[in-house]
């Protein structure tokens, strides 16, 4: 390996081969690899990230009518005074959380049936439940708001969360269902020796020692509830009961020169699923583990 | 974060699924116990599993069937109308909105789907290197997926939608015109599906970043004693051994561009005449714009057919890569 990674410091590792041991000496030449290599990665991130730049930057400047000079929360508090942004944040908050609550305690029953039962029906829908989630969004809104409208459903957050609980479902259970396969069955049978019974089992054995893939799951969830547009722009309908996705584009429609205000109103939106990756980033790679297994 | 469980997914209904269960669990304790066991376990099973069946036939079955009744009818969002067989198809079929719809939306995936494939795949083995602060750039790179399609398009729309916003007044500056990124159909096709690659990358990065980590360095080692070049190495070890992952990561990858709404809704909103127009962004057209619930279904109809026979296809080739 090292006879070509020496020769070549720069470009092989880039070829999928990693860089000599860490505890070697670095050659000269192999130091300056590293160092274009973090130009490169600086300049692509550094582009990359325009946009999310461009937008904080923007929420932080004065507006035009402003008389503050440098940054200023100016922007913000005028969202939340001259706007229903507050209620657009609660409204999406009691939504994404419902969802997150709800999706795990539906999925983690159903992917604990997936990883222990060995029936064909429970192959069965391990298979309807890939099929499912594969189709567009789109064919199943149109006949839900037909059914939600004639049970009050429609422009309701409730109705809301049901379709997001659905659609985070299939996923979800699939994740959970990878997360309890890392757990080692002996873990069970021990307590089922002990007279336990198998709902015993799943809730004090297997449950208890599945946080973090409970918490992957609960990320994928929220992401979903809260990023999501095209269910929102279907199903409501007035200004109180918009979530944020829904304000931030009314907004925006209504005041596309305003730039510093929707900007604000975007940084709103944005800080929730930035704080929860920034927070728990580990567990995004929890799934990892089923990865690893689904080669077995 | 999803990547991989998907894959895990797939794999278990490739199988025909389970690791050992109570039942087999149980196997070391007496005969006696173990078919308590077991008949327990089946009622707790379906137990367990029936809020999530509830849900799917709630959700999911439902609204399929209910859909197939609105495609074949002459129905609107308040009635369901009268039968008329294959009409609403026929209608979709003919309709030259459709064909374009469907080209546009064979475009957006197939840039969508290798655009960010490859833009996923270099940042994955860059970072696989030794670089200095490498983790951080790591996370930074999956923001774009992170952050929501409402902000991050209203970002894009300050940096090019009109002639004064950033881009066009730089392009103006270094000379090379102003061009009109969201009001010139090609260009419009064009900054969508850019936009599309920079929302998606991230997702193909982690795939790709996860499957090169269970790729053994070993066999580095014995191909260049070998003589194979770097590009022999990478193409006929590296890329072939991370294979499964990246047929999954397609699929993926399509499904989500075919299905894809807000990327291009809030971006373009379709148009400029039409021109970025999809599949999906049609069927929410022409239920909720021009109130035809038949046809829209029957465009959505359509799509989940293309799905299915694109998602055979590749399931295929991955099914092939596992048995290599």
């Amino acid at each position: 390996m090292s006879a070509v990674l020496h020769a070549h410091p720069e470009t092989g590792p880039a070829l999928g081969v990693d860089a000599g041991k860490p505890r070697r000496a670095l050659s000269e030449a192999g130091l300056r690899g590293r160092w274009w290599r973090f130009a490169a990665i600086l300049a692509i991130t550094a582009v990359v990230l325009v946009p999310i730049m461009v937008t904080v930057l923007l929420a932080f400047t004065p507006g035009p009518n402003s008389t503050a000079t440098g940054m200023t929360f100016e922007n913000l508090s005028n969202v939340f005074s001259k706007t229903l942004a507050a209620t657009w944040l609660q409204n999406s908050l009691i939504t994404t959380l419902s969802t997150v609550v709800i999706s795990v305690a539906v999925a983690a029953p159903a992917g604990y049936v997936l990883s222990r039962g060995r029936s064909k029906a429970v192959s069965g829908y391990s298979l309807l439940l890939f099929v499912m989630q594969s189709l567009p969004i789109i064919t199943s809104v149109v006949p839900l708001f037909i059914l939600f409208a004639g049970m009050g459903l429609v422009d309701n957050l409730l109705g809301l969360t049901i379709i997001y609980v659905g659609s985070t479902m299939t996923v979800a259970t699939w994740m959970m269902a990878a997360y309890f396969d890392s757990i080692p069955i002996s873990l069970e049978e021990a307590s089922w020796i002990d007279g336990c019974s198998v709902f015993g089992s799943f809730t004090k054995v297997v449950l208890r020692n599945s946080l973090p893939g409970i918490l992957s799951t609960a990320i994928f969830a929220f992401l979903l509830a809260w990023n999501d547009y095209l269910v929102a722009i279907v199903f409501l309908r007035s200004n109180e009961i918009f979530t944020l996705p829904m304000g931030v584009q009314s907004f925006f429609q209504q005041n596309a020169t305003d730039w510093t205000s929707v900007m604000a109103l975007a940084v709103v939106m944005m800080l929730p699923p930035i704080i929860v990756f920034a927070t728990l980033n580990k567990y995004f790679s929890v799934g990892g583990i089923g990865g690893s297994l689904a080669g077995r | 974060m999803t990547t991989t469980t998907t894959q895990s997914g797939l794999a278990r209904a490739r199988r025909g699924l389970a690791p050992g269960g109570p039942g087999g669990g149980s196997r070391n304790s007496n005969g006696n116990r173990r078919s308590k066991l077991s008949a327990q376990a089946t009622r707790t099973f379906f137990w367990l599993l029936f809020p999530s069946v509830v849900l799917l036939v709630l959700i999911h079955g439902y609204p399929l069937i209910y859909a197939a009744v609105q495609a074949t009818h002459d129905g609107n969002l308040l009635q369901t109308g009268n039968f008329v067989g294959g009409e609403n198809f026929a209608t979709v079929l003919s309709s030259p909105a459709f064909w374009k719809a469907a080209q546009f939306t064979l475009w957006f995936t197939l840039v969508g789907v290798f655009g960010s494939w490859l833009v996923g795949l270099g940042l994955a083995l860059l970072l696989r290197t030794k670089i200095p602060a490498g983790g951080t750039f790591k996370v930074l790179l999956l923001l774009p997926w992170v952050v929501p399609i409402v902000v991050s398009s209203t970002a894009w729309n300050w940096l090019v939608a009109t002639p004064d916003s950033l881009i066009p007044s730089l392009f103006r500056n270094l000379g090379l015109g102003t061009p009109l990124f969201l009001a010139d159909p090609a260009l419009a096709s064009i900054t969508v599906m850019v936009f599309k690659v920079w929302v998606s990358f991230p997702f193909m990065m982690m795939m790709t970043s996860a499957a090169l980590a269970s790729v053994d360095n070993t066999v580095y080692e014995a191909a260049s004693m070998d003589g194979a070049s770097r590009w022999q190495q990478f193409s006929q070890i590296t890329l072939p051994l991370i294979a499964r992952s990246t047929y999954i990561s397609w699929i993926l990858m399509t499904i989500f561009c075919v299905n894809d709404f807000p990327t291009i809704y809030l971006l373009t909103g379709g148009g400029p005449v039409n021109a970025t127009t999809s599949l999906v962004v049609l069927a929410y057209r022409t239920v909720f714009q021009d109130f035809a619930t038949g046809p829209g279904v029957a465009i959505a109809f359509l799509m989940t057919m293309t799905l299915v026979v694109i998602s055979v296809i590749l399931y295929r080739q991955i099914r092939k890569s596992s048995v290599e």
